[in-house]
């Protein structure tokens, strides 16, 4: 065991993936009820259970809620990890009608593209509409992505930093988000809860802004400027008014990631050596 | 009324299932058969099939490698997020598209979380060989639970704002409660739901551990319910506990014992996943995405469902090491004494 002192000292070889990990943590408030998709997400509120948020409680969209999670990190969100020990167990139309009564306070959701309103797409890439059913790719689909973005309070949305996935136009919207950005166009289309709430990508931590709805740059990752982002992102960034450094991962919170919750490297790859 | 006009079913429409389920035989006798039997008796070409499960979870392996060995035309598959069973009936279709054929996809995701996508999935919407329609894990477990409820559409909020709406047989009105923006979904009755269960008895009642997926609405909604069961047990010890009871003999057709029914996925208390043998049998589709050859999984389909008489043979091919190992992997998930 390190000296607490080392411990809480800034990790010097952490990866754009843990990085991300440890930022979503610390987006996830203490005593609140987060619907977990699968991968960093889960990852992420492992280590918030781990560090700040102990009372966090994770529902997975299978039907599990409030696993305590001792048996490992699970590869599914309807993983028999996920089961053991949980408060309440269902199935998937208990899920998301809990999300959609009001339950979730977080969603974390992912996408291939993501643009500037927090719109996702994880449907397709090519010509949308007339080649849908002809996709350039076909990705795997909603899942229960444009659930959780329809009915989560609020939504974490987690996207690798990439000019080719921060995009001004969408192939398809999976997820939506703020929609077109104008006053109220979630609560018109008879979405519930407030959309996107942080984007975590792998350059920095984002919000949304309160009037355009349009993606602001809150936190740049060490390494990183405002310039830098925005040379990497396809549309233009707002920029928030205090914008500052994120810090550096600890030691004992890159240790927690590799060494305790995912130590297979099941969805936190490790860096090559 | 324009709306109605275009609307379209693809399994039975909601009064044929009903009229399915008043002509449905409910006694409570002895289902049991094998699995050759069930397949060939209550699945049709051109039918809807509801596959159960979720992911790689509790997913009727068995039954789709009989089906497949049986040889079925133009069928639609309807799941809510899937991995290796439309995998299976896919992969046959990319081998032998005159043997057995999938006309159309509705679902909310194909792929296989930690063990990556579905390069079968990408090989027959890439190449348009199938037809399909998005929706999302709430959408399609919705549309089964208005099947299942007798009615022909449910509200949600699930696809509102996003392009499924555009894609899919959804319909947005007004609330006439509200006043405020709501989603109709049709129901979903497939011919035929195929499932894998913990324990049943020879009724069809069943039990499930761990998640139940959307298995139980599954049944209530399709016209026929094939499952099969790691556990043959007897009525008196399925009903000790009624409540445990997730799906009524009434809606059950056919059950078979199998065990490792779901493999090389997970069944929660009997054995965890082999991402091993799913990353193995991608590893041999994914060269044919890229226009190379099928003989690797001509090859495989050959091993292990075309040469082999039933479901058992698969698994025997298995190491005898491998398979414990994936049991022990369960118990410790499940936190149990043997």
């Amino acid at each position: 065991m390190t000296d607490s002192k080392e411990a809480m000292s800034p990790s010097t070889d952490y990866t754009a993936q843990e990085i991300i990990v440890v930022a979503g943590a610390k987006v996830l408030e203490d005593d609140k009820i987060v619907f977990v998709g699968t991968g960093l997400p889960m990852v992420a509120s492992l280590l918030a259970k781990r560090t700040h948020a102990p009372g966090l409680i994770p529902v997975f969209e299978a039907g599990a809620v409030g696993p305590p999670l001792r048996h490992g990190l699970p590869t599914s969100v309807g993983d028999s990890k996920t089961f053991t020990g949980a408060s309440y167990v269902k199935g998937l139309n208990a899920a998301f009608e809990l999300t959609q009564r009001g339950f979730a306070d977080f969603g974390f959701i992912g996408g291939a593209e993501v643009d500037m309103f927090g719109n996702l797409n994880s449907t397709m890439i090519g010509d949308f509409p007339d080649g849908y059913q002809k996709p350039k790719v076909r990705l795997p689909g909603s899942g229960g992505a444009s659930d959780m973005a329809a009915s989560c309070e609020r939504t974490i949305l987690i996207v690798p930093h990439d000019k080719k996935k921060f995009n001004r136009k969408l192939n398809y919207i999976t997820s939506p988000g703020h929609l077109d950005g104008t006053p109220d166009a979630r609560y018109k289309a008879g979405m519930q809860g407030k959309g996107p709430y942080r984007l975590i990508s792998t350059k920095g931590i984002f919000d949304f802004d309160e009037k355009t709805r349009r993606m602001r740059i809150l936190y740049t990752f060490p390494g990183e400027t405002i310039e830098s982002i925005q040379a990497e992102t396809g549309f233009e960034l707002l920029v928030a008014p205090n914008v500052s450094e994120f810090a550096v991962p600890t030691v004992e919170e890159i240790r927690l990631i590799r060494e305790e919750i995912d130590p297979a490297g099941v969805f936190v790859k490790r860096a090559a050596k | 009324m324009e709306n109605s006009e275009k609307m379209f079913w693809t399994g039975l429409s909601p009064d044929e299932a009903r009229e399915a389920l008043v002509n449905k035989d409910k006694s409570m006798r002895d289902k049991q058969m094998t699995l050759k039997e069930a397949v060939s008796r209550f699945i049709k070409d051109g039918d809807n099939i509801g596959i159960g499960g979720f992911v790689n979870i509790r997913q009727p392996i068995a039954i789709t490698h009989e089906m497949v060995r049986h040889g079925f035309k133009d069928l639609t598959l309807s799941f809510q997020s899937a991995g290796m069973a439309p995998d299976i009936l896919g992969g046959a279709m990319m081998v032998r598209p005159e043997h057995f054929s999938i006309k159309r996809i509705e679902l909310a995701y194909w792929a296989h979380e930690a063990y990556g996508l579905s390069p079968v999935w990408r090989y027959l919407a890439e190449r348009a060989l199938v037809e399909f329609e998005d929706w999302s894990n709430y959408n399609m477990s919705a549309r089964f639970k208005a099947g299942a409820m007798g009615l022909p559409f449910i509200p949600t909020r699930g696809p509102l704002g996003g392009d499924i709406v555009k894609t899919s047989r959804t319909k947005v009105m007004d609330c006439p409660f509200t006043g405020r923006r709501i989603a109709l979904l049709p129901a979903s009755n497939p011919n035929v739901a195929i499932l894998h269960v913990q324990a049943a008895d020879m009724y069809g009642n069943c039990i499930i551990r761990g998640t139940d997926a959307t298995c139980p609405e599954l049944a209530m909604a399709s016209a026929h319910t094939i499952v099969t069961c790691e556990q043959l047990v007897s009525h008196e010890l399925v009903v000790s506990q009624p409540k445990d009871v997730m799906i009524p003999f009434a809606a059950v057709d056919a059950v078979v014992k199998v065990p490792f029914g779901a493999y090389p996925g997970a069944c929660r208390r009997h054995y965890y996943f082999n991402g091993d043998h799913i990353r193995e049998f991608h590893s041999l589709v994914a060269p044919v995405c890229k226009g190379g050859s099928m003989d690797g999984l001509k090859a495989w389909y050959d091993k292990h469902i075309f040469g082999v008489k039933e479901f058992e043979d698969y698994i025997e091919m298995f190491q005898s090491r491998q398979l414990i190992a994936d049991q022990a992997a369960e118990s410790f998930n499940c936190e149990r004494l043997a």
